[in-house]
């Protein structure tokens, strides 16, 4: 379970989170709308202390952190119980396809050569890229390199994958691939949170959805719920752009 | 003596100076491998951001780049004798060697932290953030993530450094010490025979440089290999065959190789 309280995260004098609270349960996943500079993809980073938060507890499985007496190892212990999937991929360009997946797992989980290529090896295959084992990332599409950024992320299996818009960067054509393979991991009862503009797969995908604009979480509930009654003005307002993006499956 | 150019100077001269290489080499690998040490402890607090240290690191930049490597010899050779002799420290039995390889040292590390700083800021960020998401604590990230590509971004800069490192050798002479340039002086003198020997200095120069430039090329090669596009087999065939067809036109290649070499995506 993951159970955020009072997140308050300052650019400055800009208050961009403004004391969040959010609980995840375990096998859950969350898709977290809004509109750009709503907070949603700081929210994700201060999850992992990508992002310093200025204050808020943050608690993930078994460990807990308060943001005001935090250490590095308090850190380190923290990030080690999540996993991210960036924007931009993100990928280490001088490791192949399949190092990029078991760096993490040598270095950071002391996990024995032979067994991290054997873990690897499987996880490139569930993401459908078996073939591109040796492969840099600069020899592979973006929709590929998003791939082995969620095998990576899948390796450390952490407690709960945070997706940062994960196929905002993709051209059209590659998103569909992308989405798949998040929506099959979906289906294996990984604890995920997703920040993503694609309504469509939020509301097929997720169990939870967050609407949060202005550093607040202006709404939350189940999709059917929230992207077919949505209760505050915000919300459908916001919404009101992609009805027909989804109006189809309701 | 009435003088005429005699080519079999040239040649009878190569041997005789070649005997003094091993100081040449000794001043240039000293000096790199001082430069190096140096220059990434120079880098780190620029790198880091450490309020005043950072600007210790500005200033000794400045300085050495700033101004002519000759002067520099001469300010350590005869200022630090001077400066040390104030805390009741004698070096003027020290070898003048040392004096030639501390500057030079100094010298080169002033380049190689300026080198090491922008190569370092050319990785990626995001990169630094995944392996934070993964779980590397800071120190990791930076040697197994950022330094490898650092080290491959730098390499190209890093070669004409010690091409120029080479060939600044040559001014040790100055101070009286017999490396090469300094054998050819003496050689010169006895034989009366200058020109003779300054081609036979100039084509060992040549020669070692286009050598150095080579072993770097393999290197740059081998630590950026993760940047090309094409597959390995294809490549190899593909570096093979340019390398024939370019022989003896290395500056013209290494033009062509920094153009291989994209810089990271924003």
């Amino acid at each position: 379970m993951i159970k955020l309280s009072g997140i308050r995260k300052s650019f400055g004098r800009h208050e961009v989170l403004q004391g969040i609270d959010l609980t995840v349960n375990k096998g859950e996943v969350v898709a977290i709308l809004g509109p750009s500079g709503s907070g949603k993809t700081t929210l994700l980073r201060c999850i992992n202390y990508l992002e310093k938060p200025s204050d808020g507890e943050i608690r993930i499985g078994d460990f807990s952190l308060d943001v005001r007496h935090a250490g590095k190892k308090d850190i380190y212990a923290l990030r080690q119980r999540s996993a991210m999937v960036f924007q931009q991929y993100n990928l280490f360009s001088h490791k192949t396809a399949l190092e990029n997946v078991i760096e993490g797992l040598i270095v950071v989980k002391k996990v024995g050569k032979e067994e991290a290529r054997k873990r690897g090896i499987e996880l490139l295959e569930k993401v459908g890229l078996g073939a591109k084992l040796d492969a840099y990332p600069s020899q592979l599409s973006g929709g590929q390199q998003q791939r082995v950024g969620i095998a990576r992320a899948l390796a450390l299996e952490p407690e709960v994958i945070l997706f940062d818009e994960p196929t905002s960067a993709l051209d059209p054509e590659l998103v569909g691939e992308v989405l798949a393979v998040i929506r099959r991991i979906a289906k294996e009862g990984i604890t995920m949170i997703i920040v993503t503009h694609e309504m469509g797969f939020a509301q097929d995908v997720a169990n939870h959805v967050v609407f949060m604009d202005g550093g607040v979480i202006v709404e939350e509930g189940d999709p059917a719920e929230l992207f077919g009654n949505p209760k505050e003005e915000r919300t459908k307002q916001f919404l009101k752009r992609f009805t027909s993006e989804y109006s189809y499956s309701i | 003596m009435e003088y005429g150019f005699d080519i079999n100077y040239v040649f009878d001269f190569i041997p005789k100076l070649l005997s003094t290489l091993n100081i040449t080499l000794l001043i240039v690998a000293g000096a790199i491998g001082l430069g190096l040490i140096i220059g990434f402890l120079v880098a780190l607090p620029r790198l880091y951001n450490v309020p005043v240290l950072r600007n210790v690191s500005m200033v000794y930049v400045s300085f050495f780049r700033g101004t002519p490597i000759l002067i520099q010899l001469f300010l350590f050779y005869y200022g630090l004798p001077e400066i040390l002799k104030l805390v009741s420290v004698d070096i003027s039995k020290v070898p003048v060697i040392y004096f030639v390889i501390l500057t030079f040292g100094l010298n080169v590390a002033a380049y190689v932290s300026e080198t090491i700083r922008a190569a370092v800021q050319a990785v990626n960020r995001g990169q630094v953030e995944a392996a934070y998401a993964v779980g590397m604590t800071g120190y990791q990230a930076f040697t197994r993530i950022v330094l490898p590509q650092a080290v491959a971004i730098a390499i190209p800069v890093f070669a004409n450094l010690v091409i120029a490192m080479l060939k600044d050798t040559s001014l040790a002479f100055t101070l009286g010490v017999m490396e090469m340039t300094g054998k050819a002086q003496t050689l010169g003198s006895l034989s009366q025979h200058f020109i003779e020997t300054y081609i036979a200095l100039a084509l060992i120069y040549l020669v070692m440089s286009i050598a150095l430039e080579r072993l770097m090329l393999a290197a740059e090669r081998r630590l950026s290999r993760h940047l090309r596009r094409d597959s390995n087999e294809k490549n190899r065939f593909f570096t093979r065959k340019r390398k024939r067809l370019t022989l003896g036109r290395l500056t013209g290649e290494l033009k062509l190789d920094n153009k291989e070499v994209p810089r990271y995506e924003a």
